[in-house]
């Protein structure tokens, strides 16, 4: 098999031919075979969502309410991911980027990943050295990087499981306490992460913050629920919009 | 085994005693059947894209150069790939397990579309009800972020990155993840109403990234499990103490009251 890219004429914008090799058909079809596997499992999922529905005390329409609901809070965050992925097409091609950044992994340990395995053959994303032979590397490092999650997960959820039986024999109370307690100690952990790392970060997050407050504040009015399902979407928005705004007033390096 | 009450033991134990059709516990059956085969396939397709680059492209890729790479990244990252799920089991469930990190994007995406789902119905995470809502949740966030990858990388992405500003790129990249966080802490703490959970988990996160992090830098990746596990234990020992706790066990794990809001 030659190259695919040796063969056809390597266009301005792609002077090394990556993006030529990145768009290969092959890898479209297996970026399209990790869209199809997720659907079907997804259509599995409500299937067996629905059959257990009764014994779990959930009306047909509450599932119908809890898709919907889901679908339309991830706009926000998903939209969000489409510029992200949008910006990193010309590094990654569209196969990778759609698995690795829109898929499976997310921004910001795929580019973290993919700039640390360039860096090992002596590229940089991007640069003049960024050549096929250095995105094959790169593509393989992120995906079996990736990969391990999926591993890890795989092996550790059946333990996972066990254990939480055996908690909850001990202790059922601990199955209401302990997913609030993480939930919260998660998020804010997170959220606290972004503080440091600028003022423009500090000044996102608590836009956002705000914007969401005041929706759920709002989304108590008659009314005014479907905020509770918008709200998120606004205040990513909103608090972006806040970010583009505070970075042209000077307050952070350029990004 | 000293289970507290009938029904709590009915979930662990039972695929004899309430195995009928659309019980949990077939629920459960199915969805670690079908999540672990979904997810080894999806993992087998994620994998042959690069590895039919590396085998077939004749790029002269050697094996101590792949081996290198992927050291690289190894070292950096495998805490996280242990951590993670280990973080993130509690809050999703084992069903959910198996379709979050194959989706990807948790914690900017799929916890948010969870919980304010789980709130939309008033279903407490943890539940049989708040669990099925979780599932749906991803189900119709997978549903949304499917297509719109489809639709604004696959087919209009080039277009897009024609007509898109760069300086919005840019600030969407650096800043989208405050952006969701801030939204996202604000429903957390609304729709669980966990007052106690709540300052210990502020208390608790600030002191690991205030504090701990500048102080011992190699912790920063495992900064949030370390928040989760304080939180998970303080939160433990300060919770509130129904004088009914038996009562509100057994609903953690069979939910007669949950039941009641349906």
């Amino acid at each position: 098999m030659i190259s695919a890219a040796s063969a056809a004429a390597a266009p301005a914008a792609d002077p090394n031919g990556v993006l030529a090799l990145a768009n290969m058909p092959v890898l479209w079809i297996c970026a399209l075979g990790v869209f199809l596997v997720i659907a079907v499992q997804s259509v599995i999922y409500m299937m067996a969502a629905r059959k257990a529905a009764p014994a779990a005390g959930l009306s047909q329409q509450e599932l119908k309410t809890t898709f919907r609901t889901g679908a339309i809070a991830a706009i926000g965050p998903s939209l969000a991911v489409v510029l992200v992925a949008v910006a990193l097409l010309a590094l990654f091609g569209t196969p990778a980027t759609l698995v690795r950044i829109g898929l499976i992994g997310s921004v910001q340990y795929e580019t973290a990943a993919a700039s640390i395995a360039a860096g090992t053959v002596g590229a940089e994303l991007g640069g003049p050295s960024y050549d096929q032979q250095a995105f094959a590397i790169m593509f393989f490092a992120m995906s079996l990087g990736g990969a391990m999650w999926m591993l890890a997960t795989l092996i550790l959820t059946p333990l996972l499981k066990k254990g939480e039986h055996r908690m909850a024999k001990v202790n059922p109370a601990l199955m209401t306490v302990v997913p609030a307690a993480a939930l919260l100690g998660a998020f804010l952990s997170l959220g606290f992460a972004e503080v440091p790392k600028s003022s423009v970060h500090l000044i996102t997050l608590a836009a956002s913050a705000l914007v969401m407050g005041v929706c759920l504040l709002l989304a108590r009015l008659p009314g005014m629920r479907w905020l509770r399902e918008w709200g998120l979407g606004i205040a990513i928005l909103l608090g972006l919009a806040a970010a583009y705004l505070a970075q042209s007033a000077g307050l952070a390096p350029a990004a | 085994m000293t289970a507290p009450s009938p029904t709590a033991s009915a979930t662990s134990a039972t695929s004899t005693t309430s195995a009928s059709p659309g019980s949990m516990a077939e629920f459960d059956a199915t969805t670690s059947r079908w999540g672990r085969l979904t997810m080894l396939a999806g993992l087998v397709f994620s994998l042959a894209g690069p590895l039919y680059l590396v085998f077939f492209a004749d790029l002269g890729v050697t094996a101590t150069a792949l081996f290198t790479a992927f050291a690289a990244v190894a070292g950096t990252f495998f805490v996280i790939w242990i951590i993670e799920p280990i973080t993130y089991f509690p809050i999703l469930g084992p069903a959910s397990m198996y379709q979050a990190f194959m989706i990807g994007n948790i914690s900017n995406k799929l916890l948010p579309s969870a919980l304010i789902a789980q709130a939309r119905i008033g279903a407490k995470p943890g539940t049989h009800r708040g669990g099925l809502a979780a599932v749906m949740a991803i189900c119709g966030a997978a549903f949304v972020h499917l297509l719109s990858l489809l639709v604004f990388v696959g087919i209009l992405g080039t277009w897009l990155i024609s007509v898109i500003p760069e300086s919005v790129t840019d600030v969407v990249r650096v800043y989208v993840l405050p952006a969701v966080l801030g939204a996202v802490i604000i429903q957390a703490i609304v729709s669980l109403k966990q007052v106690r959970a709540t300052a210990v988990a502020a208390v608790v996160a600030a002191l690991v990234q205030f504090v701990l992090v500048p102080l011992v830098p190699a912790l920063g990746m495992a900064a949030t499990a370390i928040s989760v596990i304080v939180t998970l234990v303080i939160g433990w020992y300060v919770r509130k103490r129904e004088p009914f706790e038996p009562a509100v066990s057994a609903s953690g794990t069979a939910e007669p009251g949950d039941s009641a809001s349906a």
